[in-house]
């Protein structure tokens, strides 16, 4: 797995109102919080974290981390990022949420280059139940468990979670990819890692209206995916052209007025349907799918002991 | 944001792009001074496509001709929206015309040059004939030539028209666009281009930071963007056609609460997100105020019948929500009160029953339930 209890942990904006709220509920979580970056604050400490103006001088003081989960201003979230890399850091979780696109490219075009994984932006991050948060995930709607859940939302992911629950299905992994236009780590790529997860038996896959990545992981799936996925799609009944509050869950052609339509419902429900994945109707509806593609899976295993 | 064609064409002429002599005409008074010789175009400056066909652009001959089209095209709705303002032009005959757009291409996080040598207004119908090329890494002319090559162009033209990708990409660029179009370039018989008309879209999360573009902001917007400039920063709202208002806190819960309302037979007035508890203009220790402040909103709207009020607190218990909300439902009409259910998830749901012990308004935890509750009262059921 990519990220544990022993992840150390940075957090640029660490001053502002979300690192000051979500940084001790790390803590409190367990996270390794060892220092804030936040240009202009250094000296300050937030939680009791040492808070620095350089990423470098944060690294000076308290060695290497892995993680640095970003909470900056939407303009400053670039330079934020493109810092985190210059400093050899190779997981970035970006929570601050409408970042221009075109600093998304510029990012991006940067962390293919030098290897380095970013989640979101616009993205409540990662939680590993009982282990690690790495961002804005409610913990107690979690518990650990064996169902891998990824999604573009964050208040959905929530409700799905506490679903899952108290339906008594526990999670490995939970990832919100981001409401973003332009977002770093895709479906594909939680698939692949939660397919080589060892703690995962069954993942959960949230998409909804606006851009093609549920079908280019419903293709995905059904090319390389061995443990069975569910999915839920949200937006179903969202009126053409309007942004549905996500920057992304938009139905609109895919330039300008020109080309053919991007993101309709139509086209994610018959991507997962000939991917024989499995859409829940509802949130209620997702944990007794869930249980009924575990309890076939265990049939399997059974059958080929 | 969208911008006008003159708009988009002072970008362009900043940035060396050929565009006609022109003249912006704000009343048929000012075509008295027009400094431009006759044959002359006049063009509607509205938002809508489809102008040409919609009557909205007159090639005049004279002062006369000129003030009668100017007159029609001023009082000329197109997509509900008149002219504020019309832009004079220089008449042009082109042998040819291209169509050339950059865009971001979503799928693959990259920019990506579009163009054909069908242009005009025949684009829309020879959409297939339009070549594509993705600029994956740092943009350099070759990008440019790639495309015009694949447009099937060649020699002296080749060059001009990946001169204009260029400066098209520098402007995509440094001004954070969405959509930067020509349409048409127009070529003549000596190999020169024009661009003769432009569409250009900013980003809008990036406006901010070219304060030069948001002065261009229309004085008076269209209506369903007014109600969203009044909106407090964080809050979005999607206005729907039905009588259910929805209010909710995150994109992802409110979509699908919408979509719930809608598989159960109701009729959704729109929803209002609130803004979730990760966003840095609306922070989590201020979810209770704004949850407040969204009814306050919801209330002002005599359209709505039936509300139904999903929220999540991550970092906010149930009992200060609750709270926040028995407080924002004095400001419903008494009949939207009265057709009012609450859902609330999150820690402490007992302390939100408690401070709804004395509130006649049902609260769930069961989203289903309060689903079919919400819908039951828009249809004048009490459940």
């Amino acid at each position: 797995m990519v990220f544990s209890a022993d992840s150390k942990v940075l957090v640029q904006g660490i001053t502002n109102s979300l690192g000051r709220v979500y940084t001790p509920l790390m803590l409190t979580y367990g996270t390794s919080i060892l220092a804030g970056v936040d240009p202009g604050a250094g000296g300050d400490t937030v939680a009791g974290v040492p808070v620095f103006d350089l990423v470098s001088q944060a690294l000076d003081a308290v060695g290497d981390v892995d993680v640095s989960i970003i909470v900056t201003a939407p303009y400053a979230a670039l330079d934020a990022a493109l810092e985190a890399i210059a400093a050899g850091i190779r997981q970035i979780v970006m929570v601050t949420d409408s970042v221009p696109p075109l600093d998304m490219v510029r990012l991006l075009r940067k962390a293919n280059a030098t290897d380095t994984l970013v989640i979101g932006p616009n993205s409540p991050g990662v939680i590993v139940p009982g282990q690690v948060l790495l961002g804005t995930h409610p913990a107690e709607f979690y518990a650990p468990g064996n169902v891998g859940l990824i999604s573009r939302s964050g208040s959905l992911t929530y409700e799905v979670a506490l679903q899952l629950t108290k339906a008594g299905i526990g999670q490995s992994i939970a990832v919100g990819i981001g409401g973003d236009r332009i977002v770093g780590s895709s479906f594909q790529q939680w698939l692949q890692i939660l397919d080589e997860d060892d703690r995962t038996d069954a993942i959960v896959l949230v998409g909804e209206i606006g851009g093609d990545s549920e079908e280019v992981a419903a293709r995905y799936i059904a090319e390389a995916i061995d443990k069975p996925v569910i999915a839920y799609l949200a937006g179903r009944t969202a009126p053409k052209g309007q942004q549905m509050g996500h920057a992304g869950a938009i139905i609109a052609s895919q330039f300008g007025d020109g080309g053919k339509e991007l993101g309709t419902v139509e086209s994610k429900l018959a991507a997962f349907e000939a991917a024989g994945v499995p859409v829940g109707d509802r949130p209620s509806a997702i944990p007794h799918l869930v249980r009924q593609v575990l309890q076939s899976q265990n049939c399997q295993k059974k059958s080929t002991n | 944001m969208d911008l006008l064609e003159y708009q988009a064409k002072d970008l362009f002429q900043q940035i060396g792009i050929p565009v006609l002599p022109s003249q912006r005409i704000t009343s048929t008074q000012d075509l008295k001074g027009l400094k431009i010789p006759y044959p002359v175009v006049l063009k509607s400056q509205v938002y809508a496509s489809g102008r040409a066909k919609a009557g909205g652009i007159r090639f005049v001959e004279n002062t006369i001709d000129a003030v009668a089209a100017a007159q029609t095209i001023f009082h000329l709705a197109i997509a509900g929206q008149e002219p504020d303002v019309l832009l004079a032009e220089a008449r042009y005959q082109p042998d040819e015309e291209l169509y050339l757009a950059i865009a971001l291409d979503r799928s693959v996080a990259c920019p990506v040059l579009l163009g054909s040598r069908a242009g005009g207004v025949d684009v829309e119908q020879a959409l297939n004939q339009v070549q594509q090329v993705i600029v994956d890494q740092d943009f350099s002319p070759f990008y440019g030539r790639r495309l015009a090559l694949g447009m099937g162009l060649e020699g002296p033209l080749l060059q001009s028209v990946t001169s204009i990708i260029e400066k098209m990409f520098r402007l995509f660029v440094q001004r954070d666009l969405d959509l930067i179009e020509i349409n048409p370039l127009a070529v003549n018989s000596a190999g020169e281009v024009m661009a003769l008309d432009g569409k250009v879209s900013v980003n809008d999360n990036a406006l901010a930071r070219h304060p030069d573009l948001v002065s261009l902001s229309p004085a008076v917007l269209p209506a369903r963007r007014r109600i969203r400039e009044v909106l407090p920063p964080g809050m979005s709202l999607v206005e729907l056609e039905g009588r259910i208002g929805i209010l909710c806190n995150g994109a992802g819960l409110a979509m699908t609460t919408m979509d719930l309302v809608v598989q159960a037979g109701g009729k959704p007035a729109n929803f209002l997100n609130v803004g979730g508890e990760g966003v840095l203009e609306a922070p989590p220790d201020a979810l209770a105020a704004r949850v407040e402040a969204g009814l306050a909103l919801l209330g002002a709207d005599r359209t709505i019948k039936a509300v139904l009020i999903n929220v999540l607190g991550g970092v906010t218990g149930c009992g200060e929500l609750a709270a926040a909300i028995a407080r924002g439902l004095q400001s419903l009409s008494p009949p939207q009160r009265s057709a009012c259910v609450v859902r609330l998830l999150g820690r402490q749901f007992e302390a939100a029953q408690a401070q709804f012990e004395d509130v006649a308004v049902p609260l769930y935890e069961n989203l289903d339930e309060a689903i079919a509750q919400v819908v039951a009262q828009s249809q004048g059921k009490t459940g």
